[in-house]
């Protein structure tokens, strides 16, 4: 069957059935669309740099990822919902490359990992600091509620409808420069200090060449005591960062090629959100933070090299109370998946 | 050989990050008074930055007339300006007796200190904003975006630390 044609069979008719890897590959595309979490807290000012959790197509065994983040700064929200600038003449960027590896440990079970490196580069008028350095860590496990792949070319019955889910946890580790570390200045933080356990929801469903994702979050930051600031030490206290949650929709659309490579275009919404955190058991009210953002992510893959590219842009929507206390920043991605 | 690359980048990643990750197991320990950084109890160094109107102000000066001054380090990001916010609604309306400093580091030049100072909605504020040209007082107080400075009439350092809270800030406050 010509894939390119538009004669798309049923499942079980010769078109899926066939070509599992073509569908576990998509499914696995928009997976990692929609399992990537937002940005930890980046920039010069908050550090951030935690990698994103993988997702491993259902027939494959191991993978290997690499991407590359560029993120620009371009002003922030502040608690208030208002944009403001940043400081005039400053150029504020994070790059972070993100190597990534995931395994089949079993017929539904996955483990991931990912280390980002990272490179804080800040540009202010009167000063230019960079910083090199690993980011948080990220290691998850993850649940597949299905055995074979849910893609559908056209609904015949209820069975059809049945999406695929995912269930996951996600263990950040601090593996990242943080204030409460060596950093001495907040442009040196690449990561945020605390241990951070998500647990995640994940829903989609293709009928080709059209999927349809959902993605739900629940984080809790793990308390740690704090004895060092930015290189000062200080009276000992605890402290806490707060609960963390986020949300996605994702809606994604698939070319298939004549040669049955395949283009995935998938554009997706996020909201993130962080309650107020808290130190020495008392809240912070100068803490929490929200963002909503856009993304679009265009990927290819090559069925026969289980290989896979992509490019993606996400920028935070740029429109008042649509994000508090946080940077707006644009990120451009690019990465490649290798499935074995 | 893809498995030998695999763990080839893995290593270089570890290796990369080795010596400049985290403490993975945080400790609670009292470790003040161990280290060079100014602290608690130490002399406040002196200094003169011009505001963001080109007047110049010095430590002393300011505390000849005020019962303490305040300096928090900004660099005009959504956590300076959450901090601000929160020491304009409490500290700085429960103590007029005492200056709020605010160094600007970034800015560079008393125009550009202006410049984001007026964007920010800061420059008609209560805060007097000082322009840190060559950013020699923020590497003198070993500070960085957030610090926060308590300093008596007696030029003793009372608080130095990542701003918390006004309630934080206010008990050094009334310490003075």
């Amino acid at each position: 069957m010509n894939l390119a044609s538009g004669k798309f069979s049923s499942r079980g008719e010769g078109g899926l059935s066939v070509r599992p890897a073509l569908a576990g590959f998509v499914m696995a595309a928009l997976a990692l669309i929609i399992s990537a979490p937002a940005p930890a807290l980046a920039g010069s000012c908050c550090g951030g740099g935690g990698g994103a959790a993988l997702v491993l197509p259902k027939s494959g065994e191991w993978m290997l990822d690499v991407s590359f983040d560029m993120e620009v700064y371009d002003g922030y929200w502040n608690r208030e919902g208002k944009i403001l600038p940043d400081a005039p003449g400053s150029d504020l960027k994070q790059f972070r490359l993100n190597p990534g590896y995931a395994k089949r440990i079993a017929d539904r079970w996955q483990v991931s990992a990912v280390i980002p490196m990272v490179r804080n580069e800040n540009f202010y008028e009167n000063s230019r600091t960079t910083t090199f350095a690993a980011g948080d860590t990220t290691i998850s496990l993850l649940y597949e509620t299905f055995d074979v792949v849910t893609c559908v070319w056209s609904v015949e019955s209820l069975e059809d409808l049945v999406p695929a889910a995912y269930l996951g946890l996600a263990l950040t580790i601090p593996t990242g420069v943080s204030p409460f570390d060596g950093a001495e200045r907040s442009f040196d933080v690449t990561g945020r200090g605390f241990y951070r356990l998500d647990a995640s929801a994940s829903v989609e469903k293709t009928i080709w060449p059209w999927t349809l994702a959902l993605s739900y979050s629940y984080g809790i930051h793990i308390e740690r005591p704090v004895n060092r600031e930015y290189g000062h030490w200080v009276e000992p206290y605890n402290k806490r960062l707060g609960d963390r949650r986020s949300f996605t929709l994702a809606g994604g659309y698939t070319y298939f090629m004549e040669t049955d490579d395949n283009i995935t275009l998938t554009i997706s919404y996020s909201d993130l959100w962080e309650g107020t955190a808290t130190t020495g058991g008392e809240a912070d009210p100068a803490t929490g933070l929200r963002r909503r953002s856009v993304s679009g992510v265009l990927a290819f893959s090559n069925m026969d090299k289980s290989f896979m590219t992509k490019l993606g842009y996400s920028q935070a929507v740029k429109q008042e109370d649509w994000g508090e206390n946080f940077p707006l920043t644009d990120i451009v991605t690019a990465g490649v998946t290798y499935v074995f | 050989m893809f498995s030998k690359i695999a763990a080839a980048m893995m290593a270089l990643t570890l290796l990369a990050g080795c010596g400049m990750t985290d403490d993975l197991a945080p400790s609670g320990a009292d470790n003040r008074g161990s280290s060079a950084a100014l602290a608690v109890g130490d002399m406040a160094p002196e200094f003169t930055m011009p505001d963001i109107w080109g007047q110049p102000h010095s430590l002393t000066g300011q505390l000849a007339a005020r019962r303490g001054v305040v300096l928090y380090f900004a660099m005009w990001c959504p956590i300076c300006d959450s901090h601000m916010q929160s020491i304009l609604r409490g500290p700085l309306k429960n103590y007029p007796d005492v200056d709020f400093l605010i160094v600007d580091y970034v800015s560079g030049t008393v125009e550009g200190g202006k410049r984001a100072a007026m964007s920010g909605g800061y420059a008609q504020s209560p805060f007097i904003i000082l322009v840190d040209e060559r950013q020699k007082v923020l590497n003198t107080y070993g500070a960085t975006m957030g610090t926060t400075v308590v300093i008596g009439k007696d030029l003793v350092i009372r608080m130095i630390e990542d701003y918390k809270s006004p309630a934080r800030l206010e008990e050094a406050l009334a310490g003075l």
